[in-house]
Order: structure tokens, then C-alpha cells, then sequence
């Protein structure tokens, strides 16, 4: 028994994992939204914020793009939708030897890799455009009708299924019925057929917008010189990333949760209705006994969702984003200037105890310097310094500092390794200017020049 | 086929006839097949459209092997026997999608079954719910999670060097473990579901009675389950092997510098090369060689196509 129980916590926590796979990268990047780093990350977390959904929303590209986005989505609904139809109905009437080639090559549409569809698609209508002497501006190159048919040349595919699900369980009596009674086969299809598959013809809706607007192989293709949100988007992540895209991910994950839940719910209420309806007589008890059991946990999704959105929005209104920005900058600087005095006074304790050594004799020199230094009595100067200041931050160039090798000369160095950190890391632009000499002020302008411009 | 049109006009009337007929014309011949077909005739022909565009159609204008030879071969001064960039990439993608499908099958079939046979009513509608939800995000958007969680100074190297793992960051997306973790993750869906509507259909009292006849539980999976559900497994196989095949954002977004796709080479051709033609040429390539593949893996397990996405 103990092995069955060692199976089962194997087994859930399987399936826990494999969740957390699923979810964790989404979570991952919906959190870096919130962070005000201009790099999306998690781990050294600067202040909560929202102003990277403000960045997005003022993205002109983006928002171009998430423009057309939604007209081809659209239209793809409008075009694959009544194609899927069509298909399912026509692989009904076929006889069996046509049907599974009529199948396979609608089914194909899917498996052909999206980039050779969009190719196909974007040389055909090229010919065509051809062959009719049609000139550049004409529909035969516009992005977007093209991105809508190469789209839809699948995206049809996908609905037509929906529809092949939903028409097996149609009972072809009732159409018979309504022939026999003289209703004529056009009346029979809209009152008949229609009604029954209005379920499937929602979820085609969503499925074939859903597809279209994520969809990038096909459309990086036939888009030509248009742009979608998702072709602006791979230009964006590939030359530079910041998190505004990960504000758009948030969005968007939120859209998704929201329209699947509505399917969701949708779906059962008409399966509810089925039930209720196979089960004549009792129609009501079945109604309200399905209508509790269903809205159990999508209720506690829903309640969970809004509950985390409202915490958020309260958090952001309860909290100023600046002051938090200035008190991030602030406790580095300050972490900086602890570490460099640190560093001076261990250098001045050193030099003195070294003094004092070399006073005593000079057995302890030649044991430890390295060629070439020693002419200064101070073997401990250059080896030690460069040790020190690339250690005190992830600063790689600071390759320069070890040239100045007197004694006095070490807070400078120092102190530039500092200006850079800050400078990179922090955009803030309360730097401290006065702390110091004034060779910091010019470099403090033009980093606050740069973050004015961004 | 004039009997069986002649039943079709007078089942459906003709206004819906035409409607079916028409619509089904327009989706599978025309936006379908014929753009395959130019294609793949345009495959054979020389780049006019960037040489010479006023060429097109005239006697000069004959089919050519060349792009075929050049993916293959390389250019006439290439000293190599082969072209060993563009062919390397070739195998190195099929292989890399062979790969994700495996990775894929091991990773989804226990989740499948627990759906299909263990968990109960409510909880297999919000795990199907919630296996849905993050296939329906952009793909771009999950190939973007994907490099902050893999980046050198992303989630993951910074949770090792937190626990003391690691004492130097890794470079997963050099090493490519970002882009087969991204592809095998994107595809997840498409390998559950054809499983799970097979393993479903399994006759519970099998299992039983092959616990009863005191079958450890991996015999049988191998002997009872894994057998019934080969249809769905094939099938489940067959979508992600193509579509990651034929993978574009992610190996553009978190593949390695110094390894590329074959879909990144395409679209070069397409794009910086100008040379739609030879751009044709080796999309045709890829699909003939994964559709022979794909028959092949059917023929092996004895699978029909027409068992594909149910």
C-alpha cells in the first residue's frame, strides 16, 4: 500500500510541476511589468510601477500595429468561419472514398508549416497580380488582404473542426422533418442547422481570432510592408527588450483568461441545456443543480483574478512611484559610497601598516611584488587596487584604473568606477554633485539628458 | 459524379449547393493548393523579378535546378563538397524538432492519462481550462518570457547563483536549452489533446483487469494504455514535429547567435537575399522532407492520416 501511496504523491506532484511549467514563465514575465528597471527582470527589484503600460500605450508603432492586428483578426473571423462551415458540411455528404482525401488536404492546411503557406500564398498572388498587370498599390500586394487569406487558408481548418465535432451529434431527423413539413432547404438550414450549431459558431469565432492574432509565420510573410502587433513585436524583442512588452503580455494574458472563461461558461450552460432537455420533465432541477456544480471553480477564478487586479490598483494608488524610484537610487549610492569609504580606509590602514613594515626592513618587499612595481616601496599599490574595484561592482572596463599607481591618487579611481555605476544603473536623476569635486557634473547632466530623452 | 451532384443539388437546394461548393472551391483549390503549386513551380526558376524583371515569360525564362543544387552544394567556387552551412542547418532542425517531440510525448503523456483516468469532474475542466489559456499567448509573447527566464541575467541563473548552484551564470540560450524548452513548451497543447481524446476512450475495466491479473502499473502502460493510444500519439507527434519543424519566432527570438533554423534561412532569402526563387526552393525542401517523414512515422505505427486532429 505504501507504494501505491508513493506513486500517488509521484504522480500529483508530476502534475504540479508540469503546471508550474506552464505557468511559471507567464508569471514570471507578467511580474517583470510591474518592476521599474528598464531591463525585464525580477530578482534585483527596483519599485513597483506602473509606467510601463503608459509606455506602451504611447508606442505609435505598437499601436499601429495592434490596429491591423485587429482588422485582420476580424476579418479572418468573417472569411474562415463560413469556409469551415462549408467544409464540414460538404465532408458530410461526401461519399466514403472521396471523404478521406477531401479530409486529408483540409487537414493538411494546419500541418504545412505556417512559413511555407505564407510563401505560397504571397508568390501566387504575386503571379496573379502578374498575369492582370495590376500595379503595386492594387489588392494583389496589400499585407493586409494577403495576410488575411493566407491566414484564413488554416485558420478555416481549425473552425472546420469545431464544426465536424458539433455536427456529429446532429440528429439529420430533424432536418428531414422540417423538409417533409414543407419548409423549403433554405428555411430548414436557418432554422434548423443554424440554431443547432450557434454554440460552434461562437467558438470558432473566438478560436479563429484567437489564432489570427497570435499568428507570426504565416503573416511575417504576407504582411510585405504593413505591420502587425506581432511583427512589430519581433522587431521590438529582437533588437532591445524592455518591459512595456511585458505590460502587453500582461494585457493580453488577462483578454485570454477572460474570453476562455467566458467559453467556458458559455459551453456548460448549453450543455446544461442538453441535459435538460434529454431529461424531459425535469427540466428546472437539472437547470439549477448543473448551474452550482459548474460555477464553482470558474467563480473562484473569476473572484481570484478581480481580487488580484484590485489589490494591484490600490497598491499602485497607494504608493508614489518616484519617491520609491529616488529612495532605490539613493540606497545605492549610499551602498556605494560605504563600500568606497570602506575601501579607502582599508587602503590608508594597509599603507600604514606597510609603512611601518618598510620602516622595519624590507624582507617582506620582494616577497610579494610583482616585476616591475617595486620601485615605489609600495608592492601592495596596483596588484591590490585593480583586485578591489572590479570586485566591488559587475564593472568589466574598468581595466584603465590600475595605471595610476601613487598612493593619493586612489579615490579617483574610485570614484569613477562609482559615476559609471550610476549612471548605468539608476536613471534617477538625483546624483549627488556637490558631494564631490565637480568632475561628476558633467557626467551627471548627460545621464540625466539621456533619461530625459527616454 | 453527375449522380452525386445531382443528389447534392437536390438535398440541399441550390442557393446552399453553390454556397458549399463555391466556398470549398475558393479554400482548398484556390487559396490552398494552387499557391502550393506556384511555389513549387516557382521554385525551378531563375530570379528574374531582381535580374531582369521584363525576362519573365520569355524564352529565357526556363525551369532550372540551380536552387536545389545551391542548397545542397553551395555556389560553382564553393571548394566543399557539399554546402556544409545550409545543409548542417537542415539536419540539425529536423533533428532539433525529432527531439522537442520526444521531449514533448515523455512530458505530455502522464499528463494526459492523469486528465483522461485519475482526475475527477471539476478539476479536469480547470486543467483543461488552464492547459488552454497559455497556447492562446502570443507566441512572441512566450518566446519573450522565455529570455527573461533563461537570459544570462535572468530568473533562472539567478535563482542558482542565489541557492549556490552555480557560481557563473549559464548561458542557456547559447547552449540552446532556452530555444528547446521554448519549443517543447509551445506545443504542449497539441500533443495532450490528441492523447487525451484517445486515452479516454479507453475502456476502464482493461486496466482493471490487467491489475486484477497482477500487472505492475508500467506494464500496464505499455502493454494496455500505450497501444490504444497510439492514433492520438502518432498524431500528437506528427502536428509538433511540423510546426516545430517550421518554427519561426522562436528560433529568431531565443535561438542561439551561432545556431540557426532552417525557416531563418528561408526567410533570408526571402528577406536580405532578394532571392524569392531560391526562398521557394528551400521551403519546398523542407516540406517534402518532413512530409516523408511524417508518412514514414505513420507507416511504422500504422496509423491512417485521416485519425490527424480528431
Amino acid at each position: 500500500m505504501s507504494s501505491a501511496k508513493f506513486l500517488r504523491l509521484v504522480t500529483s506532484s508530476y502534475i504540479i510541476l508540469f503546471f508550474a511549467y506552464l505557468f511559471g514563465p507567464l508569471i514570471v514575465m507578467s511580474i517583470t511589468a510591474f518592476n521599474s528597471a528598464a531591463f525585464p527582470r525580477l530578482s534585483p527589484w527596483d519599485c513597483f510601477s506602473t509606467e510601463w503600460f503608459g509606455v506602451l500605450v504611447n508606442d505609435a508603432r505598437m499601436m499601429g500595429g495592434f490596429k491591423n492586428s485587429l482588422i485582420i483578426g476580424i476579418s479572418v473571423v468573417f472569411v474562415s468561419v463560413p469556409m469551415g462551415l462549408a467544409g464540414a458540411l460538404m465532408l458530410g455528404q461526401l461519399s466514403n472514398r472521396v471523404r478521406p482525401v477531401f479530409y486529408t488536404v483540409t487537414i493538411s492546411t494546419i500541418l504545412v508549416p505556417g512559413v511555407v503557406l505564407g510563401i505560397s500564398t504571397l508568390i501566387f498572388w504575386d503571379r496573379m497580380g502578374m498575369m492582370f498587370n495590376a500595379g503595386y498599390d492594387s489588392i494583389f500586394y496589400d499585407g493586409i488582404v494577403l495576410t488575411i487569406i493566407g491566414q484564413s487558408t488554416f485558420i478555416s481548418a481549425y473552425t472546420m473542426l469545431v464544426f465536424i465535432s458539433r455536427l456529429q451529434r446532429f440528429d439529420p431527423v430533424l432536418e428531414e422533418a422540417a423538409l417533409d413539413l414543407g419548409a423549403t432547404n433554405i428555411q430548414t438550414f436557418r432554422k434548423i442547422l443554424l440554431p443547432f450549431l450557434k454554440p460552434a459558431i461562437g467558438s470558432a469565432a473566438v478560436l479563429a481570432f484567437l489564432a489570427s492574432f497570435e499568428n507570426y509565420n504565416t503573416t511575417v510573410f504576407t504582411i510585405v510592408s504593413e505591420s502587425t502587433l506581432t511583427t512589430v513585436l519581433a522587431s521590438k524583442v529582437r533588437y532591445g527588450i524592455n518591459p512595456s512588452i511585458s505590460a502587453l503580455a500582461v494585457i493580453i494574458i488577462g483578454l485570454t483568461i477572460t474570453a476562455a472563461l467566458i467559453h467556458e461558461v458559455l459551453k456548460r450552460r448549453e450543455q446544461a441545456r442538453e441535459i435538460a432537455l434529454k431529461k424531459e420533465g425535469q427540466v428546472g432541477n437539472v437547470k439549477t443543480l448543473s448551474r452550482t456544480a459548474f460555477r464553482k471553480p470558474v467563480t473562484l477564478m473569476v473572484l481570484l483574478i478581480f481580487v488580484a487586479g484590485l489589490s494591484t490598483v490600490w497598491m499602485a494608488r497607494a504608493y508614489d512611484v518616484n519617491q520609491c524610484k529616488i529612495e532605490v537610487s539613493e540606497e545605492k549610492r549610499k551602498k556605494q559610497e560605504e563600500l568606497s569609504k570602506k575601501r579607502l580606509l582599508e587602503m590608508q590602514k594597509r599603507l600604514e601598516s606597510q609603512e611601518a613594515a618598510s620602516a622595519n626592513g624590507s624582507d617582506s618587499k620582494s616577497s610579494k611584488t610583482a616585476p616591475g612595481t617595486d620601485q615605489y616601496g609600495s608592492i601592495f599599490a596596483p596588484t591590490n587596487l585593480e583586485g578591489q574595484v572590479e570586485s566591488t561592482e559587475d564593472q568589466k572596463e574598468n581595466s584603465k584604473t590600475p595605471k595610476n599607481q601613487y598612493q593619493n591618487i586612489f579615490a579617483p579611481t574610485n570614484l569613477e568606477g562609482q559615476v559609471e555605476s550610476i549612471e548605468e544603473k539608476t536613471e534617477a536623476s538625483k546624483t549627488p554633485k556637490n558631494q564631490y569635486q565637480n568632475i561628476f557634473a558633467p557626467v551627471n547632466l548627460e545621464g540625466q539628458v539621456k533619461s530625459e530623452k527616454e | 459524379m453527375r449522380l452525386w451532384l445531382k443528389k447534392f443539388f437536390l438535398r440541399n437546394g441550390i442557393v446552399l449547393s453553390l454556397y458549399m461548393l463555391l466556398v470549398t472551391f475558393i479554400w482548398i483549390v484556390v487559396m490552398f493548393v494552387l499557391p502550393q503549386i506556384f511555389m513549387f513551380d516557382f521554385s525551378f526558376r531563375f530570379n528574374w523579378t531582381q535580374i531582369d524583371p521584363s525576362k519573365i515569360g520569355s524564352p529565357e525564362d526556363i525551369y532550372t535546378l540551380q536552387h536545389y543544387k545551391f542548397l545542397l552544394f553551395g555556389s560553382p567556387n564553393n571548394p566543399d563538397p557539399l554546402n556544409i552551412v545550409d545543409v548542417t542547418v537542415f539536419g540539425r532542425t529536423i533533428l532539433a524538432a525529432i527531439f522537442v517531440t520526444l521531449f514533448d510525448v515523455i512530458l505530455c503523456y502522464p499528463v494526459a492519462y492523469y486528465l483522461a483516468h485519475v482526475a475527477k469532474g471539476s478539476i479536469t475542466r480547470l486543467m483543461m481550462l488552464s492547459l488552454v489559456v497559455p497556447f492562446w499567448i502570443n507566441e512572441l509573447l512566450r518566446a519573450f518570457a522565455f529570455r527573461i527566464l533563461f537570459g544570462e541575467e535572468g530568473t533562472i541563473n539567478n535563482i542558482l547563483l542565489f541557492l549556490g548552484v552555480l557560481n557563473q551564470p549559464i548561458d542557456f540560450v547559447r547552449e540552446n536549452i532556452a530555444l528547446y524548452t521554448g519549443l517543447g513548451y509551445a506545443y504542449i497543447l497539441l500533443m495532450i489533446f490528441p492523447i487525451y481524446n484517445a486515452v479516454e476512450s479507453l475502456d476502464r475495466n482493461q486496466i482493471e483487469a490487467a491489475r486484477d491479473l497482477g500487472s505492475p502499473w508500467w506494464r500496464i502502460h505499455w502493454r494496455v494504455v500505450i497501444p490504444f493510444a497510439k492514433p492520438g500519439i502518432t498524431s500528437g507527434c506528427t502536428m509538433v514535429f511540423m510546426l516545430s519543424a517550421g518554427a519561426l519566432a522562436l528560433p529568431q527570438i531565443i535561438g542561439g547567435p551561432s545556431s540557426l533554423w532552417f525557416t531563418q534561412i528561408i526567410y533570408q532569402w526571402f528577406n536580405t537575399g532578394s532571392n524569392w526563387p531560391r526562398g521557394s526552393a528551400y521551403a519546398v525542401s523542407l516540406m517534402v522532407i518532413c512530409v516523408i517523414l511524417v508518412l514514414l512515422i505513420m507507416k511504422i505505427f500504422k496509423v491512417k492520416f485521416g485519425e490527424i486532429g480528431r
